[in-house]
């Protein structure tokens, strides 16, 4: 896929072309709203905020630079943004139910039990990081992007990145123990 | 090794990224350290957990909205351009420092306290200007009565001077 001629379709006002940039982007920017909001309808009011914004911007995108890594900081400060913004409003997140279990982890049914324990963990752990540390998660443990590549969406040094993925990692990891040692 | 170096090279030590050394002297102190040794397992299930996350697909309602934005951005943009390109040319900037200028001088009139001292000086000038307009037509209207006899006056005069001198050639 030649991304810069699609983008260049979509200045000239292609509607195909823009409907192909949406197929290609809309579940990751999708997923990424859902697991840093944790609820739905938000996610999806986020996301078209984010194309809306995708669309304002793309004049002004830089032709020699990687695209992906444009747009995914683009909706990452919206993302923020707007949870800084309103962050009052933010108590709770969906349920971790079948909905978002819909693809969990394969492996026997114990197995899949305590995956899907763990998994929940994590969903509801989200809720107690802050913006930044939330965001550095969902990328490189949900979204699986390499330290370089979170580098370049979160405008940091690769040795900043790596130490704030860890941090937030122990955070959470702490949340873990904390809901284990709950429940035991 | 301390606790707190532990913490700080939990990643790099799941990950494989601590080298042999590094990496021996952080299993020695796991072995030693059940606080340590559980955050590192800890920190494994989070990590395995967060990688086997379901993706979570958008709802085709979602989809269509997103198809939709240029589209929604073009009539949102239609009727609203000419008006506000023609009420933003610059010839119009004259009229609007006027417009704003009348409005202050008018809501200060209105209702400044001071408003009342000038309506009431504004109301006496209008109408001493309405008087002097009367008395200047009424002054006119002498004049013109004098001017008018005076010149019923002139003709008469010439009219007999006329009249004497063709009396005179007829003789």
């Amino acid at each position: 896929m030649d991304l810069d001629a699609i983008i260049r379709d979509c200045l000239d006002g292609s509607q195909d072309a823009w409907k192909t940039l949406v197929d290609a982007y809309a579940r990751r920017i999708f997923s990424m709203a859902y697991q840093f909001c944790g609820s739905r309808e938000e996610a999806e009011d986020r996301t078209q905020e984010v194309f809306l914004k995708l669309h304002g911007a793309l004049p002004k995108y830089d032709f020699g630079k990687n695209f992906t890594a444009w747009f995914l900081t683009l909706a990452k400060n919206h993302l923020i943004d707007e949870y800084r913004r309103t962050k009052w409003e933010k108590t709770q997140r969906d349920d971790f139910d079948e909905r978002v279990l819909a693809q969990a982890a394969g492996g026997g049914p114990e197995e899949s039990l305590v995956a899907k324990e763990a998994q929940a963990v994590v969903w509801e752990g989200l809720n107690h990081l802050s913006a930044d540390m939330r965001m550095v998660i969902i990328l490189r443990d949900l979204q699986g992007k390499t330290y370089e590549e979170l580098a370049e969406i979160l405008r940091l040094p690769l040795g900043t990145v790596k130490s704030r993925v860890n941090r937030a990692r122990v955070q959470l990891a702490k949340v873990l123990q904390e809901r284990k040692g709950e429940l035991a | 090794m301390t606790c707190q170096r532990i913490e700080e090279l939990l990643s790099a030590y799941l990950e494989g990224e601590l080298a042999a050394a590094e990496r021996a002297a952080f299993e020695a102190h796991l072995a030693v350290c059940p606080g340590c040794a559980a955050l590192a397992n800890a920190m494994k299930d989070t990590m395995a957990a967060a990688a086997s996350f379901p993706e979570v697909e958008p709802s085709p309602a979602l989809f269509a909205r997103l198809y939709a934005i240029p589209e929604e951005k073009r009539e949102r943009r239609r009727p609203v351009r000419p008006i506000f390109e023609g009420l933003t040319r610059p010839a119009l900037q004259p009229v609007y420092a006027a417009l704003t200028a009348f409005i202050a001088v008018l809501t200060f009139v209105l209702f400044h306290p001071e408003g009342q001292g000038i309506r009431k000086k504004i109301n006496v000038g209008l109408h001493r200007g309405i008087g002097t307009v009367e008395k200047l037509y009424a002054d006119a209207g002498v004049i013109k009565g004098q001017v008018g006899a005076l010149a019923g006056n002139v003709v008469k005069s010439f009219d007999a001077l006329g009249l004497s001198r063709a009396d005179e050639k007829k003789q």
